[in-house]
């Protein structure tokens, strides 16, 4: 479109000599087919769109692990099953869904690992859910950022995330 | 040489009620918020530019942010399209003026009167608000953001709001019933179009910012509990925070195509002027912007919130809406770019201003496409791709599009030519400075938005630091721009009546009204309308300027004073009970209200009158001007109450044991109340049904028994909020449940209290002219707006006594 526009804008340019101006090709089939375009086209993004939701429904409980994320002025608490938690390090197993129940102890906050494109709002009152799955173990330093403004120390709300081995993540969780 | 007398020179500015004034007023009080708002993010960028930086501490950078996101879009970019609003819709249409002048004026007062209250707080101990421009709560609730500093934010905030809606209601019924004879709608001017597109958005989106705002304020200065105090955070399930988000973006999804709208506006009428061409597809503009302005851009608010926990099938069909409102777009920008086929198109600076803007948009576009998905949101939200894409299209644009009017119009303004070279050098540098500005940060999705600094990670720092030598590119050629203004309208050659060679109306419209230049001799047609009253001859307006031959004038003082006493006494209001904000108040609500007095007193004597102009109203041709008006603003209430019933719904829905309403209110008093208020509107349609035989002693009788019922139901209103706060319903009731049924309670219904008591005010007033024998069979205009405003306030009632006292 930007291509169009600037070729019609020099093709057009105004020259001595040149013909004068006059009305264009303006009429329904223009819109129509802008119509069906832009339709086709945002049908297959929303298609897209939808087909990929699925990425964000949280999947079954069982087979996944469960932690508690509290967000608060200025920081990330982790609390696992095993009843331990931990301040500004997530530990994950690899290989295996991690569900996230999140929640705020003060403002609005925001969850983030950019490098999974995760999301989710972090709100006072009520607990938010988001998953994901880490396939390989190894340490991500400042992989996860608070991503709404929420006081001075917003730019510090920076955590780790851990990922080990299933082994060492079951032994982790038995010595609790 | 002129002999310079300030103070007429001064006088001239306060007591102005002329359009084209006042939309010079605009254009460089809001020129000057945009340079304000602009060192605010040449901070943040010297900030940004090198990671672990110290030059503003986090709190300093988190008010920069916050304020640089409201003046920008609030004070800047809106009132910068009002400008052309008001100077151009009149002469577009042929009308002399607007609907109503002296509102107009009061709409201006206001705006700068919210502005300075905004950054005054800078000043005060604690500083300005830092809790962003979306103001989320809880953060900027006094729990968290206390301090005199947001409190005057947020009011003055309001101030503004409450002017843009007045502004609304007056270009919405210029443009309704103010035309001249042949301009109908098939010939209305695109800009002109575009400005009715703009107010509509505006006149049913700020109502519901006025909404969230009044609650946020009433809990920082009355101590309500809508959003936090410590007992109702202790409550499960409730959600301020969402409330908050619905409010806000239900306000600001349209903002953005309220900011947007007047540029394409500008982009639409001025493309015919440089290809020789008429715009392609004229009607298809008009009939998509019409779909994005009332059902679209309501519809897609949801999108910003697809991270709170809202379900899926709420995300998937905003997410559709949200792809919808792109087509009436592409359809716009095709017509845009078909517009330039077998035109003679003239690179002249305004032109390149628009083609830089189209192409700008296309992109902010694009980006915004991604956005509406719910899986690419998990990857882009509250990150620097958001900045860089609304940037794109506020900036690139909005401000690209509305410097291309400033161009094009200043010719009309000064009667001067600007400088054709430098404006091509401005345009060049802009649009180079804007890319190295904010295509870089597109790449950032990993940054979050708002840090005062960050880790010295990957490319984050070489990013930012682009981004910030862009920054001061584009601030620089904005000093050109600034320049060239300056120096056409003191020194720039004569440039004849029409420059553009143009067919729009307002460069044929009498040549003498052209506004001031500062020097006649270069305005080409005796375009002189006294900037100094001294030397100037008489204006076009028949004394418009000068009422001191004793005929009815155009000037008046009111609408300045009245927004210096609203800012006084808002000034003070965040400082209470301290003595000086007492006395500042004070001082403030004496003169509010003197003036308030002393207009009505010039309307008793009918110091101000202007004729009824226009011819074509179709399809308005029944209806008086200030009815039209009166329906146009009470469109505008009905989305006031209904956002904060929505929100009481809200707030008692999401909640487990709300207090029942039998336990708190004398359920047969309220019932009793309701039937006297109701009385009362059948005595207010008795009044109307006796002037309209023209029976003036049978107005007066019915008007009183109005009044008195009024009273009663106000008295009676009074004697039962006695009884409650005595029995232990209050806003600090320690019982977090009667907390906050009672801030509701008290708000909605005082709101509504404050409605009839301002209605008994008018009524004194009617009385008053009644009395003198002012109304006649034919001339009651007053009286059957009131009827329509007392209908309306009946109503309201009608929601609000089931909603509270019965439920």
């Amino acid at each position: 479109m930007i291509g169009l526009l600037l070729f019609f804008a020099v093709k057009y340019r105004a020259r001595k000599g040149g013909p004068p101006a006059s009305k264009g090709p303006e009429s329904l089939w223009v819109v129509v087919a802008v119509v069906l375009i832009m339709g086709s086209v945002l049908a297959a993004a929303g298609y897209q769109s939808f087909a990929s939701t699925t990425n964000i429904e949280i999947p079954a409980a069982s087979d996944s692990v469960t932690i508690k994320v509290t967000g608060f002025q200025w920081g990330w608490n982790f609390t696992y099953p095993n009843g331990n938690f931990a301040i500004d390090n997530l530990t994950v197993p690899a290989g295996q869904d991690v569900i996230l129940n999140i929640t705020s102890k003060d403002v609005y906050h925001e969850f983030g690992i950019p490098m999974l494109a995760v999301k989710e709002d972090v709100i006072p009152g009520k607990v938010n859910q988001l998953w994901f799955e880490v396939p390989d173990p190894g340490v991500h330093e400042d992989a996860i950022h608070c991503f709404q403004l929420c006081g001075v120390g917003h730019a510090f709300m920076i955590a780790n995330l851990t990922v080990v081995s299933q082994a060492s993540w079951e032994a982790w969780m038995g010595s609790g | 040489m002129i002999d310079l007398d300030t103070v007429s020179w001064l006088r001239r500015w306060i007591t102005t009620t002329d359009h084209k004034d006042i939309g010079l007023l605009y254009l460089f009080t809001s020129l000057y918020f945009g340079m304000a708002g602009g060192a605010l993010a040449l901070l943040m960028r010297v900030q940004l530019s090198v990671p672990n930086n110290n030059f503003l501490s986090a709190l300093y950078y988190d008010q920069a942010v916050t304020m640089h996101g409201l003046i920008m879009i609030l004070w800047f970019l809106s009132p910068l399209a009002i400008a052309f609003f008001n100077y151009l819709v009149p002469l577009q249409i042929g009308a002399k003026d607007l609907a109503f002048p002296r509102l107009n004026a009061l709409s201006y007062w206001f705006f700068l009167s919210g502005g300075i209250l905004a950054v005054t707080s800078f000043f005060v101990p604690g500083g300005a608000a830092a809790s962003g421009w979306t103001t989320y709560q809880p953060l900027s609730s006094p729990s968290f953001q206390p301090g005199p500093g947001p409190t005057l934010v947020y009011i003055g905030l309001l101030l503004l709001a409450v002017s843009v809606t007045l502004g609304s209601v007056n270009i919405i019924t210029t443009i309704l019933w103010m035309r001249t004879r042949g301009m109908g709608f098939s010939k209305l001017p695109m800009f002109t179009w575009f400005a009715l597109f703009t107010t509509g958005a505006m006149l049913y989106a700020f109502p519901t910012l006025i909404a969230a705002f009044v609650l946020n304020v009433s809990d920082r200065l009355l101590g309500t509990a809508f959003f936090t105090s410590p007992a109702i955070l202790s409550v499960p399930g409730i959600d301020p925070s969402i409330l908050w988000d619905n409010l806000f973006w239900f306000f600001g999804h349209p903002e953005v195509y309220i900011v947007l709208l007047p540029a394409f506006g500008v982009i639409a009428n001025i493309i015919p002027t440089f290809t020789g061409r008429p715009i392609a597809g004229r009607n298809w503009i008009i009939i998509s912007t019409a779909l994005v302005v009332l059902p679209l851009s309501f519809g897609v608010w949801m999108h910003h919130m697809f991270l709170t926990g809202i379900p899926l099938s709420l995300q998937e069909s905003f997410d559709v809406s949200t792809e919808a409102i792109s087509i009436p777009f592409g359809i716009i920008i095709i017509s845009f770019i078909l517009s330039l086929v077998k035109g003679r198109i003239q690179f002249k600076t305004p032109f390149l201003f628009v083609i830089g803007a189209v192409v700008l948009f296309i992109i902010g576009g694009i980006m915004g496409v991604f956005l509406s998905s719910p899986v690419l949101d998990r990857e882009f939200n509250g990150s620097y791709f958001v900045v860089s894409h609304f940037h794109y299209v506020m900036v690139g644009a909005t401000i690209f599009g509305l410097i291309a009017a400033i161009y094009y119009w200043l010719p009309r303004m000064t009667g001067r030519m600007y400088n054709e070279t430098l404006g091509k050098v401005h345009f060049v540098i802009s649009f180079i400075g804007f890319n190295v500005l904010y295509g870089p940060m597109s790449i950032l999705s990993d940054m979050p938005r708002r840090v005062f600094t960050y880790p010295n990670t990957g490319d984050l720092g070489i990013v930012n630091e682009i981004a910030t030598v862009g920054s001061f590119i584009f601030v620089f050629a904005q000093v050109l721009l600034a320049y060239n203004v300056v120096h056409t309208w003191f020194r720039g050659p004569a440039s004849g009546p029409n420059p553009w060679g143009s067919s729009d109306p307002e460069w044929t419209t009498d040549a003498s009204e052209r506004t001031p230049a500062f020097d006649a001799e270069a305005a080409p047609v005796g375009g002189w309308i006294g900037q100094l009253a001294s030397a100037a001859p008489a204006p076009a307006h028949g004394g418009a300027q000068n009422p001191s031959d004793g005929h009815p004038g155009h000037t008046s003082v009111r609408p300045f004073a009245l927004g210096l006493g609203s800012m006084l006494f808002f000034l003070g209001a965040p400082f209470y009970p301290s003595a000086s904000g007492v006395a500042v108040m004070v001082v403030g609500a004496a003169v509010a209200l003197y003036t308030m007095f002393s207009w009505a007193k010039d309307d008793l004597r009918e110091r101000f009158s202007i004729p009824d102009e226009g011819e074509e109203r179709f399809p308005f041709s029944g209806l008086p001007k200030i009815k039209l008006g009166m329906w146009v603003f009470l469109s505008s209430e009905v989305i006031l109450f209904g956002s904060l019933i929505a929100a009481y719904l809200f707030i008692r829905e999401s909640v487990v044991g709300w207090p029942l309403a039998s336990s708190i209110h004398d359920i047969p008093l309220g019932t009793a109340n309701t039937v006297i208020l109701l009385t009362s509107g059948f005595t207010m349609a008795m009044a109307v049904l006796s002037i309209r035989k023209g029976n003036q002693r049978a107005l007066l009788l019915w008007l009183s028994a109005t009044f008195v019922l009024g009273s009663v139901f106000m008295g009676i209103k009074l004697s039962e909020w006695s009884n409650l706060a005595s029995a232990g319903f209050t806003i600090t009731s320690s019982n977090p449940m009667y907390q906050l049924a009672a801030s509701a309670y008290y708000f909605l219904v005082g709101l509504h209290g404050a409605h009839v008591t301002a209605g008994l005010i008018v009524m004194v007033f009617l009385m008053k002219k009644t009395v003198s024998g002012a109304y006649t069979k034919d001339n009651h205009g007053a009286v059957e707006n009131f009827g329509l405003y007392w209908a309306f306030v009946d109503i309201v009632w009608c929601f609000i006594f089931p909603l509270f006292y019965l439920l």
